[in-house]
């Protein structure tokens, strides 16, 4: 049914919505964002609900093939690995660390982000400019480079390695809060409001920062496609999630012994950590996309 | 105003030195463990050298002194045994660290080459196939985990078709003699008798790290050149230009080139950082005698020395070309220049 | 065109102090993929296996050899050997056209004499021998409890050396046919005392064997060369590199795409995918091995034997086999394997059993089970190919019972270093024999004087074994020596101070263009003949 309009209106979409009408042009876009809800929901389905228990060993079927292949079964879908374990269950619970793990460390890091970003952001004078000097710095060194060497000093583990990641994401949230806010400092609205006898605090929180979450969102995207990356590579090198873990890095590690028997034990593995990089950056891409064609509408 | 932005940044680079350090020396503390086994590296000190030795270390001071011997020790090259094999750590980062930055520097050059002119291409038929295919093939390395990426193309090209080796810098019969630590170089002074066939083994030997070490930086590169061609292409003064009659090419060659790569420069310099962590994933999987697998062994044997040793290197480096390319990129970049 | 040729000058001056180039270094050469860097290139020094194939047979002759057929002793640097008929005096003939390796770092200038062979054996009797200090510990020397047996080495002429036995022993000359017992320089030795450069004589090694040490990368590669004086008949290769790969697929990896000639594979799941290609080809060889599960005895609750008996009932020793040896392996009921002449078959053995296992652990005092260390040794063996991963099966099949384990691994060097000092609960580990002897298994592992010396890991002393062990050997009749080892194994089945888990057989991967090679079951890997065709 049409709707019915008694006068004309002018009628605006509010910037959300704009957001959101030029995200979902791009095809890939969508794409991404249903690969990381099918991973989202999986991480945290698998934690109560999955066909078999992850570490169980059936020491009947050992490096059986998936299930299409002529010896393969349908009680393991996409067969086993080297100690009989089942591997799509292995790979559902891999979700909740390699991408869980990762989106937790992001939150983290967002969470520090916001609280120092907007302390330096407020501030200003000779402190700042040090700081500012050192934060450029640190976000010209690698996350995973910062996370090596923080696990290198805390020792390997997959909590270290979560600290780690956290710490080494911290500097480019500071540093994006920090230009966010003090780009919208500059906004005349601001100052109006400051002019209206608002404190600090209350221009941060009623004006700042309902203008910066979307950069935030656009932030997080990326920081999550280096988190991931960043959990599955120290997994992989046996300094994070340590075997028997499912983790999908320390998964790949641990079944090179089988590259040649079984090669989809280290193929799908890693094959879950591309499609999950991919959706996120192809989320991140769309999202950039999408804000670039709103500001020039 | 030049010098003084250079004194900034000479000022900061001193700063962050001090502050490596000292977190470096902080290390000593941090680690579990004998403190004089930490500084020294020696394993099972007999009690009746311990008080000579923890002389000789300052040990005996205030952490300030301590401090100073540490760094001291730094520069004179005292840096202590490895835990593992008791040999000084200086010395074994000298053999690691050429191995490293070698295969970076043939990855970076590699990624320019292919990087760049792809950047371009793509900008230029903007939102055609050939763009479309070259930001596929972008985001497709941007978000492949390298270390599967090698073990996938170690899977076809050696292990299936058999044409690239696996492992190493040179087969393992080719005895060349150490000259600079670069393979490449070493054979090409070398006076060996089979100097091409090491030269072409090296080169195979090469082929597959640089180009997995190269796929990141690569699609960087393309993403990068893209980005700032489909900016300046944008520009006022392009459509300046072509309103004054030049055609595409002339444009582009003359207005667009120049200005869509300066900030390249400063590029390459963070690409050189990613490069170095990188190749610390490239050296475990093709055994690769770098720096990047040397302290992924030291964490993993705790191996105290190396790890503070490794990492103090590694992050100096990364810094030090961090903070000079910049430094070149605001000389040559007029734009750049904030002050 | 200028640009190029400044270049080299430039950099030919920084390169003033390089190692000389090799004089007769082609690419004629074989690599040899082994899993570890050696500790040490005296053999006396060392017992673990990788060791002893990269240097032993490579290096240095013996005075005997083993014949790997059959097992009976040959003739090596001895022509000729007489015991006299108390079995208290043994006197060697030498061969007299034997010369020591010429290398950059000595010359030799006479040729093997007897004194090279007091020299050697009194390092390790003598504690005033010049050399007997540069090591703390002479293990497999140790493990056999030569001291006590050896009383005089000596010289008697130029080409004679008298060996004198405080008691008659059965198994002398199998040691002195194992790998072990190497033959040294004595030249060497008193210009290394000259130089002041004592430690010199483990790293930079002089010996007679077919190859002679050019240079060792730790953790890298050892290159040979070719020693052209060796008095055997050789084989073609100029030189033998041995390129160390410690990780299993990498050095499957380097055989499929030939940066490896030869490489001991000990798990062969790909054993299918070798089979089939023509340019390889699979040796298979009985060896004798084990692979065992020790327990720490002097620490709680290990010290309790019906703990250990409960532990044995709980371990399911064939999914180990399938898992982790792919079941190219035979489970172990006894550390002697089923091919020693002192096996028994019909000997006790515990079966797995949880119902058993639980009950015992009740019995022991641990109704809710406990939790113990597992430590996992971080290297592969033949014995035990993937000691993590049997841990987790271990882990997986103790949880059964109420006992949780917690898997523990360090850096091989540590891990040995730590073991030695006793810190484990209780370890994977294992043990390749050095003869044909029975006395090579049941000595090492188990006994007293073992447990000091280091290569009892499970600190087990116990008076009885010891007995039925030392009466074995001081009779030379078979049929009485086999009795006291039933009944040593039996004692052992019942006290658990081990769980022996597998006897793996020994495969060894080679280029079809390999030829000559020769691996001997009771130890090490000899090129000696080995050569390669184009």
């Amino acid at each position: 049914m049409k709707k019915f309009r008694l006068y004309y209106e002018e009628y605006n979409r509010g910037p959300f919505q704009l957001l959101w009408g030029h995200f979902a042009r791009q095809h890939t876009a969508l794409f991404g964002l249903a690969g990381i809800g099918i991973l989202l929901a999986m991480a945290l389905i698998t934690l109560v609900l999955i066909p078999h228990d992850p570490y169980f060993q059936d020491p009947e079927f050992l490096l059986l093939p998936p299930s299409w292949q002529a010896d393969g079964m349908v009680k393991y879908p996409l067969g086993t690995d080297d100690l009989g374990r089942d591997l799509i269950s292995r790979l559902m619970r891999g979700s909740s660390y390699t991408f869980g793990l990762a989106i937790f460390a992001v939150l983290g890091a967002l969470a520090g982000g916001l609280l120092l970003g907007a302390l330096s952001g407020m501030s200003k004078g000779f402190k700042s400019s040090i700081f500012n000097h050192l934060l450029d710095l640190a976000l010209t060194i690698p996350s995973l480079l910062l996370a090596i060497v923080i696990v290198a000093v805390l020792g390997p583990g997959l909590t270290n390695t979560i600290w780690a990641i956290m710490l080494a994401l911290l500097p480019q949230f500071v540093h994006g809060v920090r230009n966010a806010i003090q780009d919208q400092l500059k906004q005349d609205y601001v100052v109006a409001y400051r002019l209206d006898g608002a404190n600090d605090w209350q221009i941060l929180f009623s004006v700042i920062l309902p203008n910066v979450w979307e950069q935030l969102i656009l932030l997080s995207t990326m920081a999550l496609s280096t988190a991931i990356l960043d959990i599955a590579a120290l997994g992989f090198l046996g300094l994070g999630a340590q075997s028997p873990t499912a983790e999908w890095g320390s998964m790949i590690a641990d079944s090179l012994d089988s590259i040649y028997l079984a090669p989809w034990t280290v193929a799908l593995p890693g094959l879950l950590i591309f499609i999950a990089v991919l959706s996120v950056n192809l989320v991140g891409d769309g999202l950039r996309v999408a804000m670039k064609k709103r500001r020039e509408n | 105003m030049m010098l003084r932005y250079l004194a900034r940044r000479a000022f900061l680079l001193a700063f962050v030195l001090v502050a490596l350090t000292v977190f470096s020396f902080s290390l000593n503390f941090m680690f579990p463990g004998d403190l004089l086994t930490n500084v020294t590296g020696l394993r099972d000190i007999p009690s009746e050298q311990r008080q000579e030795l923890s002389q000789a270390m300052g040990l005996d001071h205030g952490y300030l002194r301590q401090y100073i011997d540490y760094t001291r020790r730094i520069v004179a090259g005292e840096w202590g045994l490895s835990f593992s094999s008791q040999q000084p750590v200086l010395a074994e980062v000298r053999t690691v660290l050429p191995a490293t930055i070698e295969l970076a520097s043939y990855a970076l050059i590699l990624s320019l080459i292919l990087g760049i002119p792809s950047g371009i291409i793509a900008a230029v038929r903007k939102e055609k196939w050939l763009d479309n295919a070259i930001s596929g093939f972008a985001l497709v390395g941007y978000s492949v985990p390298i270390f599967w990426w090698a073990l996938l193309l170690i899977m076809i090209f050696s292990l299936q078709l058999g044409w690239l080796p696996t492992s190493g810098r040179i087969g393992v019969l080719y005895e060349v003699p150490h000259h600079t630590g670069f393979m490449l170089l070493d054979i090409w002074l070398s006076d060996l008798p089979y100097k091409h066939a090491a030269f072409r083994d090296a080169l195979i030997h090469l082929t597959l790290p640089t180009l997995v070490l190269a796929t990141y930086p690569t699609t960087v590169m393309m993403r990068f050149v893209r980005e700032s061609m489909l900016e300046v292409l944008d520009k006022n003064y392009i459509k300046t230009a072509r309103a004054k009659g030049l055609n595409r090419a002339q444009v582009l060659y003359k207005h667009g080139l120049r200005n869509a790569l300066l900030p390249v420069t400063r590029q390459i310099g963070l690409q050189f950082s990613t490069l170095i962590t990188l190749a610390m994933l490239t050296e475990v999987v093709f055994s690769w005698p770098g720096i990047g697998q040397w302290l992924i062994d030291g964490i993993y044997q705790r191996n105290f020395t190396a790890i503070q040793a490794g990492v103090l290197v590694i992050s100096t480096l990364v810094i030090v070309v961090n903070i000079s390319t910049e430094v070149l990129h605001t000389l040559f970049n007029p734009l750049a220049r904030k002050f | 065109m200028m640009k190029r040729s400044l270049l080299p000058v430039a950099f030919l001056a920084l390169a003033s102090g390089c190692t000389p180039a090799p004089d007769a270094a082609t690419l004629n050469g074989l690599v040899y993929c082994t899993e570890g860097s050696p500790e040490s290139f005296n053999p006396q020094l060392v017992t673990s296996g990788t060791t002893i194939d990269a240097i032993s047979q490579q290096l240095y002759d013996r005075l005997l050899d083993i014949d790997p057929n059959n097992g009976n002793l040959l003739p090596a640097l001895a022509t000729n050997w007489q015991i006299s008929d108390d079995g208290l005096t043994y006197v060697f003939n030498l061969r007299d056209d034997v010369e020591f390796h010429q290398t950059e770092y000595f010359s030799p200038t006479r040729k093997l004499s007897a004194s090279d062979i007091e020299f050697t054996f009194n390092r390790i009797l003598d504690i005033h021998h010049p050399f007997h200090q540069t090591a703390t510990e002479y293990p497999y020397f140790d493990s056999v409890e030569w001291r006590e047996l050896v009383k005089t080495v000596k010289a008697v002429t130029h080409s004679q050396v008298v060996f004198q036995l405080n008691k008659p022993d059965s198994s002398f000359l199998s040691t002195l046919a194992t790998d072990f017992a190497a033959i040294l320089s004595a030249e060497y030795g008193e210009m290394l005392q000259k130089n002041q450069e004592l430690p010199q004589l483990d790293t930079l090694p002089i010996g007679t064997g077919p190859f002679k040490f050019r240079e060792y990368k730790k953790d890298v590669l050892i290159r040979y060369y070719r020693n052209g004086n060796y008095w055997r008949k050789t084989g073609n290769l100029d030189q033998l590199v041995i390129d160390i790969v410690p990780d299993n697929t990498k050095r499957l990896a380097k055989l499929l795409t030939h940066e490896c000639d030869v490489a001991p594979i000990p798990r062969l799941a790909e054993l299918s995918l070798l089979a089939k290609r023509k340019d390889f080809e699979v040796d298979q060889q009985t060896s004798l091995n084990v692979g065992y599960w020790a327990f720490n005895t002097q620490k709680a609750p290990f010290n309790n034997v019906k703990v250990r008996q409960a532990l044995a009932y709980a371990v399911n020793k064939q999914s180990i086999l399938q898992a982790v040896y792919f079941g190219q392996a035979e489970e172990a009921n006894s550390v002697l394997p089923p091919n020693s002449w002192g096996y028994n078959p019909d000997g006790q053995h515990s079966s797995f059993d949880l119902v058993k296992a639980k009950q015992l652990l009740d019995e022991a005092g641990y109704p809710n089970g406990f939790s113990l260390d597992i430590w996992a040794m971080p290297v592969q063996r033949l014995y035990n190919p993937n000691a993590l991963k049997m841990a987790e099966l271990l882990q997986a099949d103790l949880a059964k019972i109420g006992v949780s384990a917690n898997i523990v691994s360090f850096e091989w060097n540590t891990f040995r270093r730590k073991l030695r000092a006793g810190e484990h609960d209780s370890v994977l580990i294992g043990w390749t024999a050095d003869n044909a002897d029975p006395d090579n298994f049941l000595r090492p592992l188990l006994s007293c004087a073992s447990a000091i010396s280091g290569s009892n890991r499970t600190n087990w002393c116990d008076s009885q074994y010891d007995q039925l062990i030392a009466d074995a050997v001081l009779t030379a009749d078979v049929t009485k020596r086999r009795q006291l080892y039933f009944l040593a194994q039996d004692y052992v089945a019942e006290q658990v101070p081990l769980i022996p888990i597998a006897h793996s057989r020994r495969f060894q991967v080679k280029s079809s263009k390999v030829t000559g090679m020769q691996i001997n079951p009771y130890g090490g890997i000899s090129f000696t003949a080995a050569g390669k065709t184009r």
